[in-house]
């Protein structure tokens, strides 16, 4: 029998067994109610939007029911009016922040802070529109800000970032979990002897990480591709192109997910018969909870410095730490390759060192096995 | 034919194996004996290569044995173990693909043996809701389902009530007319002296005796005595040298001796002093022998 026979029946044994279990179709039914309740959520809060627009003396009649009216189709926000009496003193009610943009009638602009609020420029231009409606041809508001845009990430693309990388931290712990308590009930009812009779240990761990990761590839694409495209669909109120950061996501469980499975797996096989799968398991989860509270230390303090950069190629960070970044500030494509080449060697080096232990490790019952031990025993 | 040839394995301080030859013909089966700790399991997972060996090799007709010649083969450990929370039926079903068979073969030979073994109605049951017995059945058809060549159960006997004890003798006996080599270790030396006809015992990684039963018994130095006599005197002894008492039970009496004392000897002896009411002479039985060669 070819090992890609082996590899398959036993991938698929993985994914038969715990596709019967009732909680795994309960997990993923929650947490998918979950992400589409956020969107209600989202929507909810989104009503409570209010425009401050300040406008330079003398405001034409009606300008203020004209920008209430404007709004309406956008949730009803509210627009508050507020007259200044110069460009001056406008500005600095921008710069303090009273208002969020401030409306020049004598030359049709627009001005904002910092970033140009798509919203409430439609709003105002509708206004506009409406109030000059005799005078062809219709004016058209442009838009300027204060300042250059700043690089500074919105709100939303800090919460892609954040539930990005905690939902793939908490999917690599789940399913690396799931990899590990298999290995270890194997091994400590010794079912692993009639299976490595005639099975070679690299193809069991290699069956065992398939099957867990097809099926975690699967919940995961249902998750973050739900968020993808109702971030894509304009359900909540952000920027589209976050869509591709949620969805940068899914590409990157898979690496983790064998770089880290295939960690689990050979832990699991050095485990002792008195340990279970979490205590066997520690060492990986601790790695993997320091590269995600290291990279959301170094993202938060400077998402474009040295540390954050290395942190985004680095093997065992980046699966966690490169979607974060790229939603919050944007990845360079020279360390998208960079990551992938060093997380694929990674793999590479990590799935020949567990094939070679693991045999050993699995068929060694009692005291366990040290990895200099292990080592040894494979030379 | 499976042959072990000249096989050494040192675990730290203990030579487990220590240099010994034998071999098991397609159609045979050979009883593996030795005490605990002889080496009887570290041979059978040899031949899987669960153990590597030190030096010496395990041949397959003639060739080392790799893993596709290990999918021929049918292996039951000595610590059980299947996937506790797998069907039954599911479970043989998959071992027979992992060695090979295709889905609708595997599943028919699972069912098949499901059948022999009766535990048809519990297919669909978790290993872990089968009883003890239930579940070493389950753990023999786990070795059976793809048919194999060669056959290699350590222990099978062990913790099986009468019936269960019948039904694998019958299993073993039909798996050698089948052609597949048999190999098997007990500690029911009765049981192996009843259905094999060749042995191996081994002590201390060592082989002390190879090869047919009854010539074995045939060759050992030993021979016994079974003799139940009327009105003898109840501490009569035929007071023949050479001859010992091994028990006396209501009248019957079982003497060891050597294989150069004539046994007509006791005989007239009893006929003097009693009505002799049986008498029976021959080789030891396996037990007997097993405990004159691995006694010091």
């Amino acid at each position: 029998m070819s090992g890609r026979t082996a590899i398959t029946l036993i991938a698929w044994r993985e994914m038969r067994e715990r596709l019967r279990s009732k909680a795994f179709l309960a997990s993923t039914i929650l947490i998918l109610a979950l992400v589409g309740g956020s969107a209600v959520l989202a929507h909810m809060v989104d009503q409570q939007d209010t425009y401050r627009v300040a406008v330079t003396a003398p405001a034409p009649p009606g300008l203020a029911a004209a920008l209430q009216r404007a709004a309406e189709p956008f949730d009803d926000a509210d627009v508050r009016l507020q007259v200044v009496p110069s460009f001056a003193a406008g500005r600095d009610a921008l710069e303090a922040e009273q208002v969020d943009a401030l409306l020049l009638l004598s030359d049709d602009r627009l001005v904002f802070r910092s970033n140009v609020d798509a919203k409430a420029a439609a709003v105002a231009d509708a206004a506009v529109r409406a109030l000059r409606r005799q005078l062809p041809p219709a004016p058209e508001l442009t838009t300027e800000t204060l300042r250059p845009p700043e690089q500074e990430s919105t709100d939303a693309a800090v919460l892609v970032a954040y539930a990005g990388s905690l939902l793939l931290l908490m999917s690599l712990a789940f399913y690396g979990q799931w990899v590990i308590s298999g290995v270890v009930e194997e091994k400590n009812n010794r079912v692993v002897e009639l299976i490595l009779s005639s099975v070679r240990p690299r193809y069991l761990l290699a069956g065992k990480v398939i099957g867990i990761g097809l099926l975690g590839f699967a919940q995961l694409t249902l998750i973050a591709g739900l968020a993808a495209g109702m971030l894509a669909a304009g359900v909540f109120d952000a920027p589209a192109e976050l869509a591709g950061d949620m969805a940068l996501v899914i590409p990157w469980f898979t690496l983790g997910f064998a770089l880290y499975a295939v960690a689990y797996a050979a832990a699991g096989a050095l485990a002792s018969s008195q340990q279970n799968a979490e205590t066997a398991g520690q060492p990986v989860t601790y790695t993997l909870l320091g590269v995600y509270f290291a990279g959301y230390v170094a993202l938060s303090a400077n998402a474009e410095g040295p540390l954050a950069t290395l942190l985004t190629v680095f093997p065992l960070s980046a699966p966690l730490v490169l979607p974060a970044r790229s939603a919050l500030v944007g990845v360079p494509l020279w360390e998208h390759a960079l990551a992938l080449v060093l997380v694929l060697v990674s793999i590479y080096g990590l799935v020949r060192f567990a094939g070679r232990i693991y045999g050993q490790g699995l068929l060694r019952s009692g005291a366990g096995l040290g990895l200099r031990a292990a080592w040894r025993l494979t030379r | 034919m499976l042959a072990i040839d000249d096989i050494h394995k040192r675990f730290g301080e203990v030579q487990a194996l220590d240099g010994y030859s034998l071999s098991v013909a397609r159609g045979r089966m050979l009883g593996f004996l030795g005490p605990n700790g002889a080496g009887k399991t570290t041979v059978m997972r040899a031949i899987f290569g669960l153990v590597e060996l030190d030096s010496g090799e395990v041949l397959w007709d003639g060739r080392p044995i790799n893993v596709g010649e290990r999918l021929r083969f049918g292996y039951m450990p000595e610590e059980r173990g299947l996937y506790p929370r797998m069907r039954v039926g599911e479970q043989l079903e998959y071992f027979g693909r992992l060695h090979g068979l295709e889905a609708t073969a595997a599943r028919a030979a699972a069912l098949l043996w499901l059948e022999r073994l009766g535990l048809a109605e519990r297919a669909a049951a978790k290993v872990e809701e089968l009883s003890h017995g239930n579940q070493q059945r389950a753990q023999l058809a786990a070795a059976l389902v793809h048919a194999p060549e060669l056959l290699v159960l350590d222990e099978p006997f062990a913790g099986l009530d009468p019936v269960a004890i019948h039904t694998l003798a019958d299993v073993l006996r039909g798996e050698a007319a089948r052609g597949a080599a048999v190999l098997f270790s007990s500690h029911q030396l009765e049981l192996v002296e009843d259905i094999c006809e060749e042995v191996a015992i081994i002590d201390h990684g060592r082989l002390l005796a190879t090869g047919d039963v009854d010539a074995l018994k045939r060759a050992s130095e030993q021979r016994r005595i079974e003799l139940q006599l009327d009105g003898a005197p109840p501490e009569w002894l035929p007071g023949v040298p050479g001859v010992e008492l091994v028990e006396r039970r209501d009248g019957k009496l079982r003497l060891d001796l050597s294989r150069d004392v004539d046994p007509e000897l006791v005989l007239a002896a009893a006929e003097k002093s009693a009505h002799v009411v049986a008498f029976s002479y021959g080789p030891p039985t396996l037990a007997e022998l097993f405990l004159e060669l691995v006694t010091p």
